[in-house]
């Protein structure tokens, strides 16, 4: 039990060692967050020469230990038991503070997912900790062990460097689909240890009566993706687009509005309150950029504009800007891209077998 | 006995006029519109919407400056009971850990609670960790990110949004709930409730009466301190025009430069 108690900094820094990651699971399987927090959390863990500690809770955690070890984990601390498989508060929130009392991490990194934000709050508390939510860069100063833990605020039009200095653990979360996740290593070395526990009965009261899963499209994994806006002015835009993504591989994005509209399902939008994406390619079509949606695609490599509008904020972040209608352009370019395939299947195909 | 709600809402800058001080790098409040979070707004809804079904009491708390009177009216106006704005100035410049402690101390103080609600998250700071951090301090269970929030015989049944789906939860009382942005339609106020609001009026909590030391709350007492804010720097892109007579050199140049493949793998 926290109890009503205040923020006590912490006597002595120096005691606090190793980063921690909390790695988000389903049925028992890492998530993508989990990875892209193994990435962020060795990058600071090497500039300290500290080791990155994975904790990890479940029913069955042998094949996620392993997993977590090959793309660099050096310890995984585990908790098993068939009460862990599912995500709830109160168990997860009471081992997990129980692995950063006995431990004493400098750092301690959770995805800011739905589930990690709903642990890191009451890890923060039971911890007295200091935790900078949502950030979207991370760094450690590394003669100090401080971390800087940045945050975009107001609107996203700026970056907020935040700083817990005399507390530990140092708690972040981190946004999803902005950190990239690691190469597997060759030869992977890490201690796992792995807890079988009990849980005690008065933590497990929430009782989950059932999961309704999303057929959802991982956008955050697509390389070439092509999204429409308003500027469509119909359903019927999508059906276009869709014909276009297919012929370059790619998948389908969109903006809240036209998802608020039925246009096409909620798992394809892109932005704040959709999926942030960072594909090789985004083609943005009849999309006016809305700071909402920017800042879920700002990050791809290359951005294609396609809006009637020579005024459109979305050309401000467009490698390459057409100003006509879409229903004119988007046509045009996938006769030009068929024509171009056609001519260069050929020598595709050597170039493939050359190398 | 009545069931007993405690709403926990923020007063939050209007987010389509937020003017930043270039001095201090702060949000200059004083030039600002200030309207009640939207979340908090919903928050609300969910507890008067439990409160038409069995009658519950409503109880609204806020922590802010005085100027949050209006968000005080704004609830009792839609509905609540009872509306209590814990205010000092030794709370000023808190960060998630007093504030949860402040809300926490005053919900003890109020006593009894069976659900306690609020907004996902405030659309000026965006953390979503003052809730759980309350519940953490109580040390009692949480529904987090709900779209749908249901009471019956002593349970509190939940419908979470996740990001691959939706978690159909059930907990008993008392709980924390946090409630998605939109995922209601708020009551309005009516002439006649303002009214009746403004008369009957809303208490104001200083830190005497929420029963904190001054060094536990506000800016002395956060672990957090913002060291700098700088203007995020956005990628530098060519924004290269092209039109419809010469998309085919478009297309080339994608492929050339291996934005576009001949095979996605």
């Amino acid at each position: 039990m926290a109890g009503i108690i205040n923020a006590t900094p912490v006597a002595d820094p120096q005691q606090y060692k190793n980063v921690f990651v909390f790695l988000e699971t389903r049925e028992d399987k890492l998530l993508r967050p989990a990875l892209e927090m193994i990435g962020v959390g060795k990058t600071i863990a090497n500039k300290v020469n500290e080791k990155l500690y994975c904790i990890i809770l479940g029913s069955d955690l042998k094949d996620m230990a392993d997993e977590a070890v090959s793309y660099g984990c050096d310890v995984v601390l585990g908790a098993e038991s068939p009460d862990l498989k599912t995500f709830r508060t109160m168990p997860y929130s009471h081992i997990v503070s129980n692995f950063v009392k006995s431990e004493k991490p400098n750092i301690f990194l959770i995805p800011a997912t739905r589930n990690g934000r709903d642990l890191a709050s009451r890890i923060a508390v039971s911890c007295q900790a200091g935790v900078t939510a949502d950030c979207t860069e991370i760094d450690i100063e590394t003669d100090t062990r401080i971390l800087l833990a940045n945050r975009p605020t107001y609107g996203e039009s700026m970056l907020a460097e935040i700083l817990c200095k005399r507390h530990r653990p140092q708690m972040a979360t981190a946004r999803p689909g902005i950190f990239p996740i690691p190469e597997k290593l060759k030869s992977p070395k890490g201690e796992i240890r792995i807890n079988k526990v009990k849980i005690d009965k008065s933590l497990l009261k929430k009782e989950i009566l059932e999961f309704r899963k999303k057929e959802a499209i991982d956008l955050t994994a697509a390389k070439v993706i092509v999204a429409g806006g308003m500027g469509l002015g119909k359903p019927e835009g999508f059906k276009m687009l869709g014909d276009l993504s297919n012929e370059i591989g790619g998948v389908i994005g969109a903006t809240r509005p036209t998802a608020d509209m039925g246009w096409i399902t909620r798992d394809h939008q892109v932005g704040q309150t959709g999926q942030t994406v960072r594909p090789r390619f985004y083609l943005a079509a009849g999309i006016s950029g809305k700071i909402q949606h920017i800042m879920g695609m700002k990050n791809s490599e290359t951005i294609l504009s396609i809006n009637n509008d020579p005024q459109a904020e979305i050309f401000k972040y467009s490698d390459y800007v057409i100003v006509d209608d879409v229903y004119k352009v988007v046509p045009a370019l996938l006769e030009e891209i068929r024509k171009y395939k056609k001519e260069h299947v050929g020598i595709a195909v050597e170039n493939r077998e050359s190398s | 006995m009545a069931v007993e709600i405690i709403v926990m809402v923020k007063q939050v800058p209007d987010s389509q006029e937020v003017v930043i001080d270039p001095v201090t790098m702060n949000l200059n409040r004083s030039m600002t519109r200030n309207v009640t979070n939207r979340a908090d707004e919903n928050a609300l809804e969910a507890a008067l919407s439990i409160k038409d079904k069995i009658g519950a009491n409503v109880t609204v708390i806020s922590m802010g400056p005085p100027q949050a009177e209006t968000t005080m009216i704004e609830c009792l106006a839609r509905g609540a009971d009872r509306a209590i704005l814990v205010s000092d100035r030794f709370f000023g410049g808190a960060d998630t850990y007093p504030t949860g402690l402040t809300l926490a101390a005053t919900i003890s103080k109020i006593g009894k609670y069976d659900i306690i609600i609020a907004g996902e998250e405030s659309s000026d700071s965006s953390t979503g960790h003052v809730g759980p951090g309350v519940a953490e301090f109580l040390d009692i269970d949480q529904i987090t990110y709900a779209s749908n929030v249901d009471y019956e015989d002593g349970y509190v049944i939940g419908e979470r949004e996740l990001e691959d789906g939706t978690e159909v939860v059930k907990v008993p009382t008392p709980v924390l709930v946090t409630v998605l942005l939109n995922s209601n339609d708020p009551r309005r106020q009516t002439l006649r409730r303002k009214i009746d609001a403004i008369r009957k009026g809303f208490e104001v909590w200083n830190i005497e009466k929420v029963g904190l030391p001054p060094e536990w709350v506000g800016v002395r007492g956060s672990p957090t301190i913002v060291r700098r804010m700088r203007s995020i720097k956005e990628k530098e892109r060519a924004g290269k025009k092209y039109d419809l007579t010469n998309l085919g050199e478009l297309v080339k140049e994608l492929y050339e430069k291996k934005v576009l493949k001949m095979e996605e793998e």
